[in-house]
C-alpha cells in the first residue's frame, strides 16, 4: 500500500497518519473550506478539499484523484455508513479500512444484530417479542430504536401505564433521528458497567480478540473515562465474553477492527450483548497500551491497514497477552462544572503531559469551533497495575493544560481521583446522578497571585537590575512593601499580599520549586501545588488539576454602576410623558425601562438607575413635564 | 554608624505608624485604608517608594510617640511608579489630628510640589485633610510660602502641562477643598469623601441651614450634581484603581532621557556591599578617612574617572555612573583649599558644558582660615566655587555625609543652592559653625568675663545649642533636608533622584563673571 486518504479530521486523523508515516504510506487529507486551518490538515502529506466531511460522492473522487488505495475513516462521520463503504467497495482500485458494506448492514440495526447474536450464542438482553402483553413486562424495561445509536430513540420505562407515551416518543425520535421507526423492548438493567472487546478478523478467516475494555464512566451515554483490562470482571465473565465476541465476528463474517459492546449487569452479574461497533474506536489506545503480540505492543491502526491490504493477522489467540493497565481520559471542549455547556474559542496556551500518551489535535493559538465534534484530545495512562495507572492519569492531567477556553480536564481529574472511580463501584448511570465538585480556586488564587507578583518583580522586570526604580517594593522608610495582587474571581475581589523576596503570601510561607515555561510549582501548606499560568495584562488564567480558572484583574471602570445614591428619576428635558410602567411599591430591577417620555421628537426610556422599589411615581402619562421635574424615585434594595 | 542607623530605623518605625492607635483604629472602622497602605495600592505592583522627609516636624509640636506630636508632619511625599511612570505623591494622613496642615505640612506638600516641578513629574494628591491647623492659623495662612501657595502652584504646574490628579478619600475642607477643584482630573469615594468650602458646623453658624456633610458635599454631589470631581469611586481601593488608570491615559511627556540618558540596563554593582559603609564611615566627623570609600560603595562597578587626583586633593571629583546614569561627584576629603576650591568650580564648569548631572558629597568643616590664606585670596577662589555652583544648570544631588559648615555649606551646594534633592546620613552635623568655635568666638568678643570658669560656664549652653540643632533630626523636622537616609541605600536614593531628574530639560549654561 503507497498511499491512502484518510476521511476524518481531529486526532484520529493524526493518530492514523503517525502509522502511515512509519509503514511509509503517503496520507491524504480532506477538509471543509472552513476547516483548512485545522491540525490535520498541516501534517497530511496532499490535501483535497471536500464540501462536507460526510460528502461521500466527492470523498471518494479525491481518492480517486489523489490516487489513494484505501479510505480510513477513522471514527465517527461516515465510518459506520454503509453506504460509504459500498460506494467504495464499487470503486475499482479502493478499499476501505473496515468491515464490508453488508457487514455493516448487518450490524448497524440493533434488532438484527440481535438475531446474529442469538445465532452465534452471544448472550443478549432478554426482550419482550410483539405479543407479549406489556402488563407482563418485569418493569423496568428500556425502549430503543432499532436503528438507533447514542442514546437517540432511548426511554427507560418503570411502570406499565408510562409504556404508550414512551414508545410514542420513541418511535417519533426514532423516525427524525434514523428514519425507521422499529422499537425494541428489552429489560433494563439499573446499574451495569460496560464492557467492550476488541475483535480483528482478516480476509482469511481468521479472528481474535484483544481483550476486553471497561468504559462505565459514562455521562448520557458519552464515554469520559476508558480503561484495559476491565476492573471488575471476573475470569469466567471475561471468557464470556471475549469468546462471545470472537464468535459472532465469524458468524457475520466481519473482517477488519471491531469492537463487541456488553452491558455486564452488576447485581446479577450477567453479562449482556449490546452492539458491535464496526470501526475503530476512540479508546482503542487503552488495548494497544496493554496487549502484546507475541511480547510486543501492537498498532491497531497498522494491522487495520495490514489487514486491508488483505494480508493474513499474522498471530493467533494464544499469542496475545496481557500487561499492566491503561486508563484514557476524554478531554471535550465543554464547561463540566457548569451545566456541560460546549465551550468555543481560542486556545491561548495549550500543554500536554509528557509523561503520558496523549493523542490530541490542540496546540496553543488554535480556534476551537461548535461545528465539530467537541473532543480535543484523549490523555492514556499505563501502570503495572490499575492504581499505578490511575496515579499517572492524575500526574498527567495536572500536567494538561488548556487556556484560553475551558474543558473537562478538570472534570475528568477529579473523576479519576474520586474514590468511586479508585474502588470502581461506577455504572453507566452514575455520571447522570453524581455531583462531582469542582475544584476550590483558593489555591490556584495564590498560584496565580504568586505568578503575577513574580513577573512584575525584579527578576522578570524588563528594565533590568540596575534600574533604581526596580520594582523589589523598596521603601526609603521602612521595610520593604509586599507587593499587593488584586483578582477578581466569581464576581468577587480578592486582594493577596505577596513577598516573593521572603516567599511568603498573606505572610504564610510558600516556597517556589519552580517557575519557567508557564509552570509555576509552589509548596503551599507543605503540598505542593502545580499550575501552568498564563499571565497577561488584564487576566491570569491558571489551569490547575486541569481546570481552568479566570482570574480577571479588577477594571476600575468595569460593573461600577450607579453607586447607590440618588434613585430620582429627572426629566432631561422638557416634554411628555408617554407612558408609567411601573406605581409605588413596585420591585424594580437595575436598568429595567420605568415609563417612557417624549421630547424633541425623540422617545426616551425611563431606566431604573439600580435595583430597588420604586418609592414614588409623581406623573401620569400625557402629562407635561418641566425639565428637571421629578418623575418616579427608586430607592434601593438589596439586590 | 551600625547604632546610628538602628537609631534612624527606629525613629522611622514610630512615624510609619501615624496617629495614635485609637485614631488608626476609628480610621480603619470607617472602611478607610491608612495612609501608607493607600500609597502601597496606588503605586505599581513591587514599585519603590522614596519617602520624602518622613522624620519632618519631630519635636516640632510634640517630642515623637507623644500625643501632641504630628509624625511626618501628617502628611506622606514622596515618588514612586505608577503605571510605568514616576510621580510625585502627596497624601495626608487623616489619623495625624485629622489631616490638618500645621506649618510644616504645608512646607513638606510645597516642597513635593517643587520636586514635582523641577523634575516635571505628575503631582498625586490622596486628599483626606481638615485642612488649616486653625490654631497656628498665622503661620498656616498668611504668607506667600503658606496653604495658598499648594493652590497656586497647582495651576502653575498644570499651566506646564505637569498632570495633577486628585482622590478624595475623606474630609476635603475648606481650603482644601481647592485641591481636588483645582486638579485636571479628580476622583472623590461615595459615603466617605467630602469637599465643601465650609463645612456643617461653619454653614449652621453662617446661614442656619441644617445640611448633613454628605448632602453638603458627599460623592455624590459632586460626581452628580456639581461636577467637582470626575469619578465616583465605590471605596479606597476603587479609587485608588480609577487614579492608576487616569496615570495611564496622560501623554508621555516628551522622552523618558531629556538628559540623553539611557534607559539604564545591564548595570555592574558596586563591588563592595553597601552596607560596608557602615564600617568604613567613622562616626565622629573630626576623624580624617579617604571619601574615596564611600564613592566606591556608590558608583557602577566601583568605576571613578578620577578628574586632577593629583591637584587640589581635599575635593576628589570624578566622573561615574550610578544605575547607569552618568554622573559628576565632588566629594570633600578635607578642608577647602584656594586648589579644592578651583578644581571644584572647573569640575562644575565641565559636567555643565557636558550636561552631566552633578552629585556633592558634603563633608565639609569649611575653607582654610589664616592670614596666608586670606592673604592669597582663598575668598575669590570660594567665590569662583559658590558661582559655579549657583548658576549651574545640570541636575544637582546633595548627600551630608558628614559636617556640614559655615562656606563649605555653600560651595558644596547646600540646601540653599537648589539641588533637586538633598540628604542626610545618620551621623551628619549641620550649623553655621563648629559648636566649640562658635562658643570660643563668642566668648572672646565678651569683655566681662574674669577667669576659665566664667568662660567655660559662658560656652557650655552654646556648645549644647549647636549640638541640638547641628543634628540631622532637627533639620530633618524643620525640612532643611529630604529626608535622613540610612547610608547603604544613598545609592538606590541617587539611582531614584537621576531617574526623576531626566524627565526635565536642561537649559544652556550661563554662569555670572567669575572673580579672577
Amino acid at each position: 500500500m503507497q498511499k491512502i486518504l484518510i476521511a476524518n479530521r481531529g486526532e484520529i486523523a493524526l493518530r492514523i497518519m503517525r502509522t502511515a508515516d512509519a509503514l511509509g504510506i503517503r496520507t491524504v487529507a480532506i477538509h471543509t473550506a472552513d476547516d483548512r486551518d485545522a491540525l490535520h490538515v498541516a501534517t497530511a502529506d496532499e490535501v483535497v478539499e471536500v464540501p462536507s466531511y460526510l460528502d461521500v460522492d466527492a470523498i471518494v473522487a479525491a481518492a480517486l484523484s489523489s490516487g489513494a488505495e484505501a479510505i480510513h475513516p477513522g471514527y465517527g462521520f461516515l465510518s459506520e455508513r454503509s453506504a460509504f463503504a459500498r460506494a467504495i467497495e464499487e470503486t475499482e482500485g479502493l478499499a476501505l479500512v473496515g468491515p464490508s458494506a453488508d457487514v455493516m448492514d448487518k450490524m448497524g440495526r440493533k434488532d438484527a444484530a440481535r438475531e446474529i447474536a442469538v445465532a452465534a450464542g452471544v448472550p443478549v438482553v432478554p426482550s419482550y417479542a410483539g405479543d407479549v402483553d406489556p402488563a407482563d413486562f418485569a418493569y423496568p424495561v428500556l425502549v430503543k430504536a432499532a436503528a438507533g445509536g447514542g442514546g437517540k430513540g432511548m426511554r427507560i420505562v418503570r411502570a406499565a401505564e408510562d409504556l404508550d407515551a414512551a414508545l410514542a416518543a420513541a418511535k417519533r425520535e426514532a423516525l427524525t433521528a434514523f428514519g425507521d421507526d422499529t422499537i425494541l423492548i428489552e429489560t433494563y438493567v439499573e446499574r451495569g458497567r460496560h464492557i467492550e472487546v476488541q475483535v480483528f478478523a482478516d480476509e482469511h478467516g481468521n479472528a481474535v480478540h484483544l481483550f476486553e475494555r471497561d468504559c462505565s464512566t459514562q455521562r448520557r451515554h458519552q464515554k469520559v473515562l476508558e480503561e484495559a483490562p476491565a476492573p471488575t470482571i471476573t475470569e469466567a465473565q471475561r471468557a464470556l465474553v471475549t469468546q462471545s465476541s470472537v464468535r459472532l465476528a465469524r458468524e457475520v463474517g466481519y473482517t477488519n477492527a471491531g469492537t463487541v459492546e456488553f452491558l455486564l449487569d452488576s447485581d446479577s452479574g450477567q453479562v449482556y450483548f449490546l452492539e458491535m461497533n464496526t470501526r475503530l474506536q476512540v479508546e482503542h489506545p487503552v488495548t494497544e497500551e496493554i496487549v502484546r503480540v507475541q511480547g510486543r505492543r501492537i498498532d491497531l491502526v497498522e494491522l487495520q491497514l495490514r489487514i486491508t491490504a488483505g494480508e493474513p493477522l499474522g498471530f493467533d489467540q494464544d499469542d496475545v497477552t496481557l500487561e499492566g493497565h491503561a486508563i484514557e481520559a476524554r478531554i471535550y471542549a465543554e464547561d463540566s462544572f457548569g451545566g456541560f455547556l460546549p465551550q468555543a474559542g481560542r486556545a491561548d496556551l495549550v500543554r500536554w503531559s509528557d509523561t503520558a500518551r496523549v493523542d490530541h489535535a490542540l496546540v496553543s493559538g488554535q480556534v476551537v469551533s461548535t461545528r465539530f465534534d467537541p473532543m480535543l484530545g484523549k490523555v492514556i495512562a499505563w501502570g503495572e497495575d490499575r492504581e499505578s495507572a490511575r496515579a499517572r492519569l492524575i500526574e498527567a492531567l495536572d500536567h494538561s493544560a488548556v487556556l484560553g477556553l475551558t474543558t473537562n480536564t478538570g472534570f475528568v481529574r477529579a473523576l479519576a481521583a474520586s474514590d468511586e472511580f479508585r474502588d470502581a463501584t461506577i455504572d453507566t448511570a452514575w455520571l447522570d446522578r453524581a455531583d462531582v465538585p469542582a475544584p476550590p480556586a483558593l489555591v490556584p488564587l495564590k498560584l496565580a497571585a504568586w505568578v503575577s507578583a513574580a513577573l512584575t518583580s525584579p527578576r522578570f522586570a524588563a528594565e533590568g537590575a540596575g534600574d533604581p526604580f526596580a520594582p523589589d517594593g523598596w521603601r526609603s522608610a521602612g521595610p520593604k512593601a509586599p507587593t499587593l495582587v488584586a483578582l477578581e474571581h466569581a464576581g468577587e475581589v480578592h486582594e493577596l499580599e505577596v513577598d516573593v523576596a521572603a516567599s511568603t503570601i498573606d505572610s504564610s510561607p510558600v516556597r517556589e520549586r519552580r517557575l519557567a515555561d508557564h509552570v509555576v510549582v509552589l509548596t503551599i501548606e507543605g503540598r505542593d501545588e502545580l499550575a501552568v499560568v498564563d499571565a497577561q495584562a488584564h487576566r491570569v488564567e491558571v489551569a490547575y488539576q486541569g481546570q481552568r480558572f479566570v482570574f480577571e484583574r479588577p477594571d476600575a471602570f468595569a460593573d461600577h454602576g450607579a453607586a447607590v445614591g440618588d434613585g430620582t428619576l429627572v426629566a432631561p428635558m422638557p416634554g411628555t410623558v408617554l407612558d408609567v410602567l411601573v406605581s409605588v411599591g413596585q420591585q424594580v430591577a437595575g436598568g429595567e425601562t420605568l415609563g417612557a417620555m417624549e421630547a424633541m421628537k425623540m422617545e426616551l426610556a425611563l431606566k431604573a438607575p439600580f435595583a430597588g422599589t420604586v418609592t414614588e411615581v409623581s406623573v401620569v402619562a400625557g402629562q407635561q413635564v418641566a425639565l428637571g421635574a421629578s418623575l418616579i424615585v427608586v430607592a434601593a434594595g438589596d439586590d | 554608624m551600625r547604632e546610628l542607623v538602628d537609631d534612624l530605623r527606629e525613629r522611622l518605625a514610630i512615624v510609619r505608624q501615624g496617629g495614635s492607635e485609637s485614631a488608626r483604629a476609628k480610621h480603619t472602622a470607617r472602611g478607610k485604608l491608612l495612609v501608607r497602605d493607600r500609597v502601597d495600592r496606588l503605586l505599581d505592583p513591587g514599585s519603590p517608594f522614596l519617602e520624602l522627609s518622613p522624620l519632618a516636624a519631630t519635636g516640632m509640636y510634640g517630642a515623637l510617640g507623644q500625643d501632641n506630636a504630628v509624625p511626618a508632619a501628617g502628611i506622606v511625599t514622596g515618588i514612586g511608579r505608577v503605571e510605568g511612570r514616576e510621580v510625585v505623591v502627596v497624601a495626608n494622613d487623616a489619623t495625624v489630628k485629622g489631616g490638618t496642615y500645621y506649618p510644616l505640612t504645608v512646607k513638606k506638600h510645597l516642597r513635593a510640589q517643587a520636586i514635582a516641578s523641577d523634575n516635571h513629574l505628575p503631582c498625586i494628591y490622596l486628599v483626606d485633610s481638615g485642612g488649616a491647623f486653625l490654631p497656628m492659623q498665622d503661620d498656616v495662612f498668611p504668607d506667600r510660602e503658606h496653604f495658598g501657595r499648594i493652590f497656586f502652584n497647582q495651576a502653575n504646574l498644570s499651566g506646564r502641562g505637569i498632570p495633577q490628579i486628585a482622590s478624595v478619600m475623606g474630609s476635603c475642607t475648606a481650603g482644601g477643598a481647592y485641591v481636588p477643584a483645582m486638579s485636571d482630573e479628580s476622583v472623590i469615594v461615595a459615603n466617605q469623601g467630602t469637599i465643601f468650602l465650609g463645612g456643617p458646623p461653619l454653614v449652621k453658624a453662617a446661614t442656619g441651614e441644617i445640611v448633613s456633610a454628605e448632602d453638603l458635599g458627599g460623592g455624590d454631589v459632586h460626581a452628580r450634581t456639581s461636577g467637582v470631581v470626575d469619578h465616583l469611586a465605590d471605596d479606597d481601593a476603587h479609587a485608588l484603581r480609577i487614579v492608576r488608570s487616569i496615570v495611564a491615559t496622560l501623554p508621555r511627556a516628551g522622552s523618558r532621557s531629556a538628559l540623553d540618558i539611557p534607559v539604564p540596563s545591564e548595570v555592574e554593582e558596586p563591588h563592595e556591599p553597601p552596607e560596608s559603609l557602615y564600617d568604613v564611615v567613622p562616626t565622629d566627623t573630626r576623624t580624617p578617612y579617604d571619601v574615596r570609600e564611600v564613592i566606591r560603595r556608590i558608583v557602577d562597578g566601583s568605576r571613578m574617572h578620577e578628574f586632577k587626583k593629583l591637584y587640589g586633593e581635599t575635593l576628589v571629583t570624578c566622573f561615574a555612573k550610578i544605575h547607569g546614569y552618568d554622573v559628576g561627584i565632588i566629594a570633600n576629603n578635607g578642608i577647602l583649599f584656594s586648589e579644592s576650591a578651583l578644581k571644584g568650580a572647573h569640575f562644575i564648569e565641565l559636567c555643565n558644558q557636558r550636561g552631566i548631572p552633578l552629585v556633592f558629597l558634603q563633608n565639609i568643616t569649611g575653607f582654610m582660615v589664616g592670614r596666608e590664606y586670606e592673604n592669597r585670596g582663598i575668598a575669590r577662589d570660594g567665590a569662583k566655587l559658590v558661582t559655579a555652583v549657583a548658576c549651574s544648570v545640570v541636575p544637582k544631588f546633595t548627600v551630608v555625609i558628614g559636617g556640614s559648615f559655615g562656606a563649605g555649606n555653600y560651595g558644596m551646594c547646600g540646601r540653599a543652592y537648589d539641588p533637586r534633592f538633598l540628604w542626610m546620613w545618620p551621623n551628619a552635623r549641620i550649623s553655621v559653625m563648629g559648636g566649640e568655635q562658635a562658643a570660643s568666638v563668642l566668648a572672646t568678643v565678651r569683655t566681662d568675663l574674669e577667669d576659665d570658669e566664667q568662660v567655660e560656664a559662658f560656652k557650655a549652653p552654646i556648645r549644647e545649642q549647636y549640638e541640638t540643632q547641628g543634628s540631622p533630626y532637627y533639620s530633618t523636622a524643620r525640612l532643611w533636608d529630604d529626608g535622613v537616609i540610612d547610608p547603604a541605600d544613598t545609592r538606590r536614593v541617587l539611582g531614584m533622584g537621576l531617574a526623576v531628574a531626566a524627565h526635565a530639560p536642561v537649559p544652556a549654561p550661563n554662569y555670572g563673571i567669575f572673580r579672577m
